[in-house]
C-alpha cells in the first residue's frame, strides 16, 4: 500500500520534471515520444538527453542515500547519523576530485577513453569513503563503543579536512576540469548523462541487494550488544561489513552527483514513520522516499529559480536542516 | 611565560610581516620596501604593489587573525565550552548570510554600514544557534551546540546561496564567502581598525570578569559578580570582533577554535593574559598561513581558509578525542 502509494508520488514527480523546464512539454508530447507514436527530434534531444537521464540518476542517488542511511542510522544505533554529517560523502567526494585531478577527464565527452575512467570513479570514490569511514571509526570508538557525539563531531571535522582537500585540488587544476569539478561538488546532477548511470548501476543493485538481504540484522542491532551476541551474531564483522556496503553505495551516489547530505537523514525517519522500525520494511520504503525527494527536489532546483538552476544539494540543506533540527528537538524533548 | 609571549610576539609579527611583505607573485628587497614606505614613489611598480597590496593586506590578516582568535577565546571562557568559536557556533555565518542579504537588496552600501550588518549578522548567528540550543535539552553542551551551530551555518548557507543565484549575483557573494585576504579594501581597512579596536577593548575590559565566570556560574555569582552584564559585554565583544573580521575579508575557520586552546595551554586559565595573548598568537599564526598560502601553490595563491582547516582539523579531532565524550564544561 505504502509502496504503490510513493509509486504514484515518484511518478508524479518525474511527471513534473519531465514536462517543465526551460522548454516546457505537454504529457501528450512526453508519451508520444516516449512510446515511439510520432518521434520529434527536438523532443527526442531534450526528454532523453536532458531530463530522463537527470530524473533516473535522481532517482538511483535518492535510492542510494536513502538506503545507506538506514545502515548507518541501524548500525550507528544513532537517529542523525547521515552519510553527509558523518563526513563519507565528502571523503568520496576528496577522492574523486583527486582521480579528476590526476587523470583530468573531460565529462562531457563521450569516447572510450572517458568511459572507463567514469567507470573507475565510483572505485576511487570507495577508497575515500572507507578511509573516512576509517578515520570515524578511530576517533568515535571509545571502549569499543561507538560514542555519538563523537561520531558527529568527527563528521564535522572530516567534513572541513577532506572539503579543504578538494578545494585545495580543484584550484590546481586546468580552467576546464576546475569547471567540472566545481559543478559537480557542489552537489547537482544538471549535468546528468546515461554514461553516469550506467556507472552507478551495477553498484546500486550489487549493494543494494546485499544489504536489503541483511536488513534483518539491523533488528538485532537496535537489541543491547549481549543479547545480539547470544543469538550467535558476530556483531562488529556484520557492523563493519555492513558499514562497508554503506560506504559503497554512498560513493556510488557521490561519485555521479557530489556529495547530497540530508537525504540519508530524512528518508529513514520518514519510512520509519510509515511503516514500522522492521528494516525489512523500512529498507525499501526509505530507497524510495530517498528517490521521491530528490527527483521533487531538483524539481525545485531547477523551476524555482528558472533559468538559472539551483543545484539540488542546496535544494535538500534548505529543507533537511529544519527536519535536523526538528528530530534534535523532538529526541531531547 | 605570558610576558615572554606578549614580549617575543612584536619581534615575530615583524619578521613574519617583512617576509609577507617582501615575497609573493614578485619578489621584492626589503630596502625597496623600506623605500617604498619612507619615500613613496608613485611612479616604481614595485612602490604601487607594497602600499597598495601588500601592506593593506598584512595589516588586514594580522589584525583579523587576533579579532578571530580573541572572539574565540572570548566565547570558549563565557559559554565554558571548549569547542566554542565563531565558526563554530553559527557567528561567521550569521555574519556572511546578513552580507549577502546586503549585496542582493542594498547594493552600494558605504562600508561602514556593510561592517555594521555584518555585526548584526554574528549577533543574529549566535541568537538563533544559543536560542536552539536553549530550546533543547542538555542543548548547551559543548557537542550538542557544535552541532546546531554547524548545522544552522550551512543552514544559512544555504539560503544565502539560493538567494544570490536567484537575484544572479553568486559571483559577487561568492567572493565575500571566500576568503578574500588578496583584495582588501583600503577603506574597509581603515574602518575596521575603530571597529575590531572597541570589541577588543570589551574584550580586555571583561577579561577579569571572564576568568571568574569561566570557574562556573554558581561560583561567579558567589564571587559576587553581575554574570548577566558579564556575559552582554562579552558578546558585544564577539559581535564587533567577529562580525568586523568577516566584514574585512570573508569566513576563516578553525582560527577562533584553535588559537585559544594554544594559547591556554602556554599561559594558564587567567583571561586576563589568554585575551592578550591569543590576540598575538592569532595575529602570527594567521600571517604565517597568508605566507604560506602563496607558496603551497605557486605561482597560484591558495585559500587560507584551506590552510587554517588543515591545521585545524587534525587539532580539532584531537580535542575529541581528548575531551568528546565526557560531561566535560
Amino acid at each position: 500500500m505504502t509502496v504503490s502509494i510513493l509509486m504514484l508520488f515518484i511518478f508524479g514527480a518525474s511527471y513534473l520534471h519531465l514536462t517543465n523546464g526551460v522548454f516546457d512539454m505537454t504529457v501528450m508530447d512526453i508519451l508520444k515520444t516516449l512510446l515511439r507514436i510520432e518521434p520529434n527530434p527536438k523532443f527526442d534531444l531534450v526528454i532523453f538527453e536532458f531530463r530522463l537521464p537527470r530524473i533516473v540518476i535522481a532517482a538511483l542517488v535518492g535510492v542510494g542515500l536513502g538506503m545507506a542511511g538506514v545502515v548507518l542510522q541501524g548500525i550507528t544505533r544513532n537517529g542523525l547519523a547521515d552519510p553527509g554529517i558523518l563526513g563519507i560523502n565528502a571523503g568520496a567526494g576528496a577522492a574523486v576530485v583527486i582521480f579528476m585531478f590526476f587523470f583530468q577527464l573531460h565529462l562531457t565527452s563521450a569516447d572510450m577513453s572517458s568511459w572507463l575512467s567514469i567507470l573507475m570513479m565510483p572505485i576511487f570514490g570507495f577508497v575515500g569513503g572507507a578511509m573516512a569511514a576509517v578515520l570515524i571509526y578511530t576517533f568515535a570508538l571509545k571502549n569499543g563503543h561507538l560514542d555519538m557525539q563523537r561520531l558527529i563531531l568527527t563528521g564535522i571535522a572530516i567534513n572541513s579536512g577532506f572539503g579543504a582537500l578538494s578545494l585545495f585540488l580543484s584550484l590546481k587544476m586546468n580552467a576546464q576540469d576546475y569547471e567540472a569539478a566545481a559543478v559537480w561538488m557542489a552537489g547537482s546532477i544538471y549535468n546528468a548523462n546515461w554514461i553516469f548511470v550506467v556507472t552507478m548501476l551495477p553498484w546500486l543493485i550489487l549493494i543494494g541487494f546485499y544489504v536489503y538481504r541483511k536488513s534483518y540484522l539491523l533488528d538485532y542491532f537496535q537489541l543491547e550488544e549481549d543479547s545480539i551476541t547470544s543469538l550467535g551474531i558476530a556483531v562488529e564483522k556484520e557492523k563493519m561489513k555492513l558499514l562497508l556496503a554503506s560506504v559503497g553505495l554512498v560513493s556510488a551516489c557521490v561519485s555521479v552527483s557530489g556529495s547530497i547530505g540530508f537525504i540519508g537523514l530524512m528518508a529513514p525517519h520518514i519510512a520509519k514513520q510509515l511503516v514500522g522500525i522492521q528494516h525489512r520494511y523500512v529498507m525499501p520504503v526509505s530507497a524510495l522516499i530517498g528517490a521521491a525527494l530528490l527527483i521533487f527536489a531538483d524539481f525545485i532546483g531547477k523551476t524555482v529559480f528558472a533559468p538559472s538552476e539551483l543545484a539540488v544539494g542546496i535544494v535538500v540543506s534548505i529543507i533537511g536542516i529544519p527536519y535536523f533540527l526538528y528530530l534534535l528537538v523532538k529526541s531531547k524533548a | 611565560m605570558a610576558f615572554s609571549i606578549l614580549a617575543a610576539a612584536p619581534i615575530l609579527i615583524a619578521i613574519v610581516a617583512l617576509v609577507s611583505v617582501m615575497y609573493g607573485t614578485k619578489d621584492i628587497s626589503a630596502i625597496t620596501v623600506w623605500q617604498a614606505i619612507t619615500a613613496f614613489d608613485p611612479s616604481n611598480v614595485d612602490h604601487q604593489i607594497i602600499r597598495t597590496g601588500r601592506i593593506p593586506r598584512i595589516v588586514a590578516v594580522l589584525l583579523v587573525g587576533s579579532f578571530l582568535a580573541v572572539a574565540g577565546a572570548v566565547m570558549q571562557g563565557i559559554t565554558r565550552n571548549y569547542l566554542a568559536s565563531p565558526s563554530l557556533m553559527g557567528v561567521n555565518d550569521g555574519s556572511a548570510f546578513m552580507i549577502t542579504l546586503a549585496i542582493v537588496f542594498f547594493p552600494g552600501l558605504p562600508n561602514y554600514q556593510m561592517i555594521l550588518l555584518s555585526m548584526f549578522g554574528s549577533a543574529l548567528g549566535a541568537g538563533i544557534v544559543f536560542g536552539f540550543g536553549s530550546l533543547i535539552r542538555n542543548g548547551l553542551s559543548p557537542v550538542r551546540l557544535a552541532i546546531i551551530g554547524t548545522v544552522i551555518g550551512t543552514f544559512l548557507s544555504s539560503i544565502a546561496t539560493a538567494i544570490a543565484m536567484y537575484f544572479q549575483v553568486s559571483q559577487t557573494v561568492s567572493v565575500w564567502y571566500n576568503t578574500k585576504v588578496h583584495m582588501v579594501d583600503m577603506d574597509m581597512l581603515m574602518l575596521a581598525i575603530p571597529f575590531g579596536l572597541v570589541g577588543l577593548v570589551f574584550a580586555l575590559v571583561s577579561a577579569k570578569a571572564i576568568t571568574i565566570t569561566s570557574l562556573g556560574e554558581d561560583i561567579a555569582i558567589g564571587l559576587g559578580q553581575k554574570t548577566k552584564a558579564v556575559k552582554i559585554i562579552s558578546m558585544l565583544a564577539v559581535v564587533c570582533l567577529t562580525g568586523t573580521a568577516v566584514a574585512l575579508v570573508g569566513k576563516i575557520a578553525f582560527v577562533g577554535l584553535v588559537i585559544p586552546h594554544i594559547t591556554r595551554f602556554l599561559v594558564g586559565v587567567d583571561y586576563r593574559f589568554i585575551i592578550p595573548c591569543a590576540a598575538a598568537v592569532g595575529a602570527f599564526f594567521l600571517a604565517l598561513c597568508d605566507v604560506l598560502s602563496r607558496f603551497v601553490n605557486y605561482p597560484f595563491e591558495t585559500p587560507i581558509g584551506v590552510l587554517t582547516a588543515f591545521v585545524g582539523v587534525p587539532f580539532f579531532l584531537y580535542l575529541v578525542r581528548k575531551h568528546g565524550g565526557e560531561k566535560r564544561a
